[in-house]
């Protein structure tokens, strides 16, 4: 399994269009990081008029962990799809360019050939989101400096600086479990579908339904805890007053459950198709 | 010896292998003909593994880690890496040395250059032929099983390719079935010859034996042979460079000895022989 | 206007009563105006419906006659009223008094007295000022400016001498919060009815004075 996750990691370095994905998501960072400076002052405006008839204010809230947080809402619809555009790609690819019968035609497990590949889009993912989180973090507080973060969830919490940095780093932790489980799911499409294309395309909309579900109340409060689409904004657990520590593990757990049993689905198929 | 026996599968096109059986020895070269859709790729996918048959088994007597090469259809590589790397990769996984003089050994026992560094996108079909072999070799298999080789080769390209593939054989001991439906190329470097039609074995033999109980027409190339008394009872259609004449392969010697005693100079004769004679005539 | 009338009615029924300054708020005037400037450690804590703030800690710096400074490494909330512990803006311009008598409020007697400025430049308009006498000290101050609404102040002192304080309770009234809804955390459950509910309500920041400098 070792040989065959080098060969992997090796691969991936190798293709421009891993290079891409990262620039893409830097460039979606920067992106946000303008709309948020923009929206961060407007927000601020509106948040703080009802309390400047008892209140004046000293120090800014616009700064880097305002910018970090409206950041963090911004990129967990859009780097999922570049995502699982690569993490799928790891597996499509072999079947477009003939590779995945070569390989499987040397001394090669077929269930270990399936594995390596899920532990390398794991891998990747958390690089991805790895990357985000310093390269956002470096951009946020170079430009914007520290302060106090401002959160509006049930409550208008205010975070001290340290514990604000603290959340954010959580969150992105949390965050990257949900991504994670998305890579999981592309993969496993690419084990099902196998072209490039329907791939992406049926990962585009897994997506898409899953924000759409987010929202959907279903009225058993069980299953709104299980359904997996609840489970995949647990990172803003981390922005209330009180972190809910139980929730957190919880959901995080769960969902890395859901993403072992696609992964072991994924094998299970792959070890009984016919290639080619 | 490698053996597939009463091999069937069905898709639902339809049935693509109706009890269908090899066997593969090393040292020997196997040829299997067959028109395109006959069912060649489907059964080189079931001995390598690839595809599990519905009936049939095969069983593969062999000490070492990997028991069959094989490059089916096309041969599948890394588009964006180097012929050095593409082997690397594919060494690479079976734990095996990837240091540069193994892989030079490797490029250069398949004729291809080993300071080539672009990708192999660029390298034309006959290289990427050459480079699959090399992947097909990495590990010492004791079988290989090549899917239409000469496809897009040149005939140089293809002369290059038998003279490798019969090294393979006779040296390295290693027993090889190749497919194609160019009949000529097949007879020249084959043992033994499976035909396969829609399926089914329709026809098997030692390729001298079965040209013997099959070819029914020959090509001579001599001077003035148009006007030869010898060839007239054997309905000669003359050709800009040959004659071709409808002769059983028992009668061949008598002809080019009759030729010779009328003073003809033959420089080549060639059989003739066609798949869909294979295929038509049921093996004896 | 119903802040007006007020005024009219308690000029009319006690005119008899205010014809001069009252002698107990001159003297704790008189101490008040004692004290030129200061530096002090403020520690603010916030208890306002729907806001959670954490303890905040500035620095101020306040000079007779000059606008008080704070300084923070911090964001903080400082309540525009509330830290005038000097009451120069109740003493800024002239004014009359009204004794009220006394009340006793935590166990202690009280001297109650209304103070209305007399210039119409003043931003208060009427002022309840609840004067501990034994020690010369304001212990509440129940302040209603023109503009920016009422509040109250509860001085607390650490020794009986102290004419500053070392804790002082502000209430205040507070609008309903104006949330932006595309900043609100993502999916948020927003309880209408409850934020409606809290139309206006009472704010309140506790603030702790330590270290003074003079």
């Amino acid at each position: 399994m070792k040989t065959l996750v080098w060969a992997e990691i090796v691969k991936l370095m190798k293709q421009s269009k891993t290079y891409y994905a990262l620039g893409a998501v830097f460039l979606i960072e920067c992106l946000i990081f303008i709309t948020a400076y923009y929206q961060g002052s407007a927000i601020l405006d509106v948040l703080l008029d009802s309390l400047k008839q008892s209140f004046y204010f000293e120090g800014t809230l616009l700064n880097g962990n305002l910018i970090l947080y409206i950041v963090l809402n911004g990129l967990w619809f859009n780097v999922p799809l570049i995502i699982m555009i690569i993490t799928s790609g790891i597996l499509t690819d072999e079947y477009k360019d003939g590779t995945i019968q070569t390989t499987l035609l040397q001394a090669v497990d077929k269930g270990s050939f399936i594995g390596a590949k899920y532990v390398v889009a794991i891998g990747f993912t958390l690089f991805v989101i790895a990357f985000m989180m310093v390269s956002s973090g470096i951009l946020a507080y170079t430009i914007f400096g520290k302060g106090d973060l401002v959160v509006y969830l049930q409550t208008l919490n205010f975070f001290p600086a340290a514990d604000a940095f603290q959340r954010i780093g959580w969150a992105f932790a949390s965050g990257a479990v949900a991504m994670l489980f998305y890579s999981v799911v592309s993969m496993t499409l690419a084990v099902w579908i196998k072209e490039a294309a329907k791939t992406w395309i049926a990962s585009a909309l897994f997506l898409i339904i899953t924000n759409l579900l987010l929202k959907l109340d279903l009225g058993i409060a069980i299953a709104n805890h299980f359904f997996f689409p609840k489970l995949m904004d647990t990172w803003q657990a981390f922005f209330y007053h009180e972190i809910d520590w139980g929730l957190v593990w919880l959901n995080n757990t769960i969902l890395l459950g859901y993403g072992v049993c696609l992964i072991g689905l994924g094998v299970w198929t792959f070890r009984k198709q016919d290639i080619g | 010896m490698l053996l597939g026996e009463k091999l069937s599968k069905t898709y639902s096109s339809g049935n693509v292998l109706d009890n269908v059986t090899v066997q593969i020895v090393p040292g020997q070269i196997y040829g299997l003909l067959g028109r395109n859709g006959a069912g060649k790729s489907t059964l080189f996918k079931i001995l390598c593994g690839l595809i599990k048959p519905d009936t049939g088994t095969v069983s593969v007597q062999a000490a070492r880690a990997k028991s069959i090469g094989a490059i089916i259809e096309k041969p599948g590589l890394y588009p964006y890496l180097n012929a050095a790397d593409n082997l690397r990769i594919f060494a690479g996984i079976q734990g095996l040395s990837q240091d540069k003089g193994h892989m030079t050994q490797h490029l250069m026992k398949v004729g291809l250059p080993i300071d080539r560094k672009d990708p192999v996108r660029n390298f034309s079909m006959g290289m990427k032929q050459r480079l699959g072999i090399a992947i097909a070799l990495l590990n010492d298999p004791e079988y290989l099983v090549l899917d239409e080789p000469f496809n897009g080769l040149d005939p140089i390209g293809v002369a290059s390719l038998i003279q490798l593939i019969q090294q393979l054989a006779f040296t390295d001991r290693i027993g090889i079935l190749l497919s194609s439906h160019l009949m000529v190329e097949l007879t020249k470097c084959c043992h033994y010859l499976y035909v396969i039609d829609e399926g089914k074995m329709v026809n098997a033999g030692f390729t001298h034996q079965l040209i013997q109980d099959h070819i029914q027409r020959f090509s001579i190339a001599a001077d003035n042979i148009a006007a030869a008394q010898a060839i007239q009872a054997y309905q000669p259609v003359i050709g800009m460079n040959d004659v071709k004449i409808t002769c059983p392969a028992s009668q061949i010697t008598t002809v080019l000895q009759q030729l010779m005693a009328e003073g003809i100079r033959i420089t080549a004769c060639t059989p003739e022989l066609t798949l869909e004679q294979l295929i038509k005539q049921p093996r004896a | 206007m119903k802040i007006i009338w007020m005024m009219a009615l308690l000029l009319l029924t006690h005119v008899g009563m205010a014809q001069e300054v009252d002698a107990d708020l001159m003297k704790i005037k008189k101490r008040l105006d004692a004290v030129q400037r200061f530096t002090a450690t403020v520690v603010l804590d916030l208890d306002v419906p729907f806001i959670r703030m954490p303890t905040k800690t500035a620095q101020m710096h306040y000079e007779k006659g000059k606008q008080t400074r704070f300084s923070s490494d911090d964001f903080v909330m400082l309540p525009k009223r509330g830290l005038d512990f000097s009451f120069d803006e109740l003493f800024k311009y002239p004014f009359i008094t009204v004794d009220r008598g006394m009340e006793t409020r935590s166990g202690q007697s009280l001297k109650v007295v209304h103070v209305i400025p007399s210039d119409n430049r003043a931003e208060l308009a009427l002022a309840t000022l609840y004067l501990d006498i034994i020690n010369q000290r304001i212990m509440q101050s129940e302040i209603n400016t023109r503009k920016e609404g009422s509040y109250t102040l509860s001085m607390h002192y650490a020794k009986p001498s102290d004419i500053l304080p070392n804790r002082v309770e502000a209430t205040f009234a507070v609008e309903r919060l104006k949330i932006p809804f595309n900043f609100m955390g993502k999916d948020t459950q927003i309880d209408r009815q409850q934020l409606k509910s809290t139309d206006k309500k009472t704010g309140a920041i506790k603030i702790q004075i330590k270290d003074y400098k003079f």
